[in-house]
This record gives C-alpha cells, sequence and structure tokens, in this order.
C-alpha cells in the first residue's frame, strides 16, 4: 500500500519536474530566439542550410584598408571623377 | 573556427572568473574602447538549434549579468572572424552604450496569461445575438445574408478586442507602478491573451514579487505564468539600421574601382 | 541558476501548450530549399491579396452602415464581397495554405493581420 503510493507520488513528481524543464525551455526560447541585441546584416553567420554570407560583399569587407583608401584618398593621376 | 557572441558588456577587462560555454569552450571578452563583447571560439557554425546550446547560452549571460551590465546577444550570433565582430561593435558603439547605461541595475520581469477564449467568446457571440445592433438591411438575397452576417462577425472580433484590452489594463495594473517600461503583447495566440516583459530595477524585485501574489490571489478564470529574472532582452533597443550604404557607399566605391582599373590600363598602353 | 530565478504558475500544461504553438511558428531554419520557393511565393501573394480583402470588406460595412448606399448598391457590394471571399477560399484550397499561414510578422510592429 505504501508503496503503491510512493510510486505515484514519485511519477507525479517526475511529470512536475519534467514539465518545469519544458517551461523553463520554452522561456528561455521566447527570448533568446527572437530578442535581445539583434545584429542583421551581411557579416553575421546565419544558421542555415544556406551559407548566407554574401561573398561580393565579404571580399570588400575584409579588406578595411583597401576599402578606407578607395573612399578617401585622392587617387594621383586619375582622370576626373564620374559625379 | 568562429566566433560565438553571447552578450555586450560594459567592461574592457579580462573577464575573471572562468566561464564555459558553447562546446565547453572559455568564454573571454573582445574589447573596443571602454565596452567588449563576451565570446568563446566554435569549430565551426551551429547547424540547428539545440536546447542544450539555447539553455547553455543562457547560462553564459546570466553568469555575466552577476559582474557586468550585460545585453544578451541574441541566439545564436556568429562571426567569422575578430575583425567582423569589432567592425559590427564599432558600428553600434553608441547603441550599446546607450542600452548598457539604460539597463544598468535593472532586470526584466515575464508575465503571462492565459485566459478561456471558448467561454469569453461565446459570452460575447450570445450578447451579439440578442442585441439590436445589427446591420440595418433587408434580407431578401445571399449577398444581403452575408453581409448581415459579416456586420455580427465584425462586432464580436471588435468585442473580444475590447474584451482582451480590458482584461489586460486590469492585470498591468499591479506591475504598472512598479516596473520602469514594460512591453505587452496582447493574443499572440487567441488563448494566451498576455505576454508581458517588465522592466525592473534590482532593488524593487521583492515589491514586484509581492505585486504578482496579490494578483495571483484574486478570484477569477486566468491562467498565470511568472517568470523572473531574467537578463533585459525586451529591453534593448537598437537605432542605427545597417544597410550598405551605411557600411559604404556601393556605387560610388565601384566607381573608384572601375577608375582604377582605367587608369591601370592606361598606363599598360603606353 | 545564479540569479535564483523563479518561475511560478498556475497550470503549467496550458502555458506549454500555448507556448509551443508560438514556438512553432517561428522559423528556426531559414528555408532556401527551392522546393519551397514557390509555396513561398504563392503565400507571400495570397497573404497581400487577403490584406487588400479584409480591409475592402472593413471599408465597405463601414459605407453600409453609414447608410449613404442605395439598395441596388448595397446588394453589389454583398455580392462582390462575398465572390471575393469564396475565390480566397478556393485559393488557399489549391495552394493548400490554412487562414494562419496568410500573415506576415512585421518584427517589433507585430503581425501584419
Amino acid at each position: 500500500m505504501d508503496r503503491q503510493i510512493k510510486t505515484l507520488q514519485d511519477k507525479n513528481s517526475y511529470l512536475d519536474l519534467q514539465r518545469e524543464k519544458r517551461i523553463t525551455l520554452l522561456e528561455v526560447l521566447d527570448r533568446a530566439l527572437d530578442k535581445g541585441v539583434v545584429i542583421s546584416g551581411d557579416i553575421v553567420i546565419s544558421v542555415a542550410d544556406v551559407d548566407l554570407i554574401y561573398l561580393g560583399l565579404k571580399v570588400l569587407l575584409s579588406s578595411v584598408e583597401t576599402m578606407e583608401r578607395l573612399r578617401g584618398a585622392p587617387m594621383a593621376g586619375a582622370q576626373e571623377e564620374p559625379t | 573556427m568562429v566566433i560565438y557572441t553571447y552578450g555586450v558588456i560594459d567592461s574592457k577587462d579580462r573577464i575573471d572568473e572562468t566561464i564555459f560555454g558553447l562546446e565547453g569552450a572559455g568564454v573571454y571578452n573582445v574589447s573596443y574602447r571602454d565596452i567588449g563583447v563576451a565570446v568563446s571560439e566554435l569549430r565551426e557554425k551551429i547547424q540547428e538549434i539545440s536546447d542544450a546550446n539555447v539553455l547553455k547560452h543562457e547560462e553564459v549571460i546570466e553568469t555575466l549579468m552577476t559582474k557586468f551590465t550585460a545585453l544578451p546577444i541574441k541566439f545564436p550570433t556568429i562571426f567569422n572572424t575578430k575583425e567582423d565582430l569589432l567592425s559590427m561593435v564599432e558600428f553600434y558603439y553608441q547603441d550599446f552604450k546607450d542600452n548598457l547605461a539604460g539597463l544598468r541595475n535593472k532586470v526584466e520581469f515575464g508575465m503571462k496569461v492565459i485566459w478561456p477564449q471558448d467561454t469569453i467568446k461565446q459570452r460575447i457571440i450570445n450578447a451579439c445575438n440578442k442585441s439590436n445592433h445589427s446591420l440595418s438591411i433587408s434580407t431578401d438575397s445571399k449577398a444581403k445574408s452575408f453581409l448581415k452576417e459579416k456586420f455580427k462577425q465584425q462586432q464580436i472580433e471588435k468585442e473580444f478586442q475590447e474584451e482582451a484590452n480590458r482584461c489586460i489594463a486590469v492585470v498591468d495594473d499591479y506591475f504598472n507602478k512598479i516596473a520602469t517600461e514594460k512591453r505587452l503583447k496582447k493574443l499572440q495566440t487567441d488563448n494566451l491573451l498576455l505576454n508581458a516583459a517588465y522592466l525592473v530595477e534590482k532593488d524593487k524585485q521583492d515589491d514586484f514579487k509581492k505585486a504578482f501574489e496579490q494578483l495571483k490571489s484574486t478570484p477569477g478564470d486566468l491562467k498565470f505564468l511568472f517568470s523572473g529574472p531574467w537578463p533585459c532582452y525586451n529591453f534593448i533597443t537598437l537605432t542605427k539600421k545597417p544597410s550598405s550604404v551605411d557600411y559604404f557607399n556601393t556605387e560610388d566605391m565601384l566607381n573608384r574601382l572601375l577608375a582604377q582599373q582605367g587608369f591601370a590600363q592606361e598606363r599598360n598602353a603606353v | 541558476m545564479t540569479m535564483n530565478r523563479i518561475i511560478e504558475t498556475n497550470s503549467q500544461e496550458a502555458f506549454i501548450q500555448e507556448m509551443e504553438k508560438v514556438q512553432d511558428a517561428l522559423p528556426s531554419r531559414i528555408d532556401a530549399n527551392p522546393k519551397n520557393v514557390e509555396k513561398g511565393l504563392a503565400k507571400l501573394v495570397l497573404t497581400l491579396v487577403e490584406l487588400i480583402r479584409k480591409l475592402l470588406e472593413k471599408q465597405a460595412m463601414r459605407r453600409i452602415e453609414g447608410g449613404s448606399l442605395s439598395e441596388e448598391e448595397i446588394e453589389q457590394m454583398g455580392e462582390t464581397l462575398l465572390k471575393l471571399e469564396n475565390k480566397m477560399q478556393e485559393l488557399k484550397e489549391i495552394f493548400g495554405l490554412k487562414d494562419e499561414e496568410l500573415n506576415l510578422n512585421l518584427g517589433p510592429l507585430g503581425d501584419l493581420m
């Protein structure tokens, strides 16, 4: 008799624990998957089958020096730039 | 090998405590001026969202919060190189500073409410059926019957939304004055009346919990889920918006590249 | 954990059920599978058509309520709206799309409809 009740109590508290874990996970997912600092843009790797980094942009971004040079410095001997 | 990020912290110093992140890798600080990003290294980018990974991500952020003010980063946010990461921090630097200042010594609490949607809808439908407020047209055609029915449906929906607003206001009233800020999401599903996040100062946590105790003891058929404290996921605002124009002017860049090519060609011709 | 987080509820089951519905709606993988791209396109187009249709319905009802339309105009309006609704139902069936699927999440602005 006692042993039976104990098993039932154990079962219930086991179920409660499972549910508690499930709720904790769902609460974390509700926040971490969707909120927080959300960085969008091409330099962030996405979770996907397909690698969503746009290679052209990546090549340009990875060469910061070149970019700065192209953007800022006037080019010696270059023809008049198209407006 | 890629860089996995957990949160933005208000410190450029090394992280003293040993914190283990995903794949058991050590969490360290990549600093930029007076702030930093807590990261760890991953062998390869994450292929799927696993429970263990998300929970570990959360665990790391909560540990960081015991020592710093931390802006939790969405899961998963990964960078190929440290340079990529730093250019991102440079881009959002002011936003990060502002958010860190605003969230210092604050935590988030979650409040979810489930209501008996079916019962409430039925009550409204019954009331609408009895009421005299209906579309005043004759019902001598299929089209007109359609319109009359459509009008009734719209009335029911309107009443439903108003009832939801009323219920939410009652719940919110318990927490409104204690919290600094709130984010309320109404009827994410028909049964989930409210999914709310409240920003609460650390030293007001007990008051906030007491308010929930009071709400809990009110009679009614609402179901509550109270959780917290959490990192302030719902209260982060980034004002800068990335676009290729922000990083650099694509057209301008292309023109210069072409001009550079043209210049080189001219030289070769000689 | 280190923050002594509490989670308290008077109904674990109900919340698990609702929150799982919410999670199922979130895209956890970015689907670039070409087979699904067409269905995605149909979904987008039909969502926009549905938006316009619902707005039309609302506007029409307001005008009818306002009392400024003739019997004939009301009859025509009703017939058109009825046909539109039936047509949308047909299209949804053809593409195997459910009502709830014809919606767009606009991030911080919430859902479109």
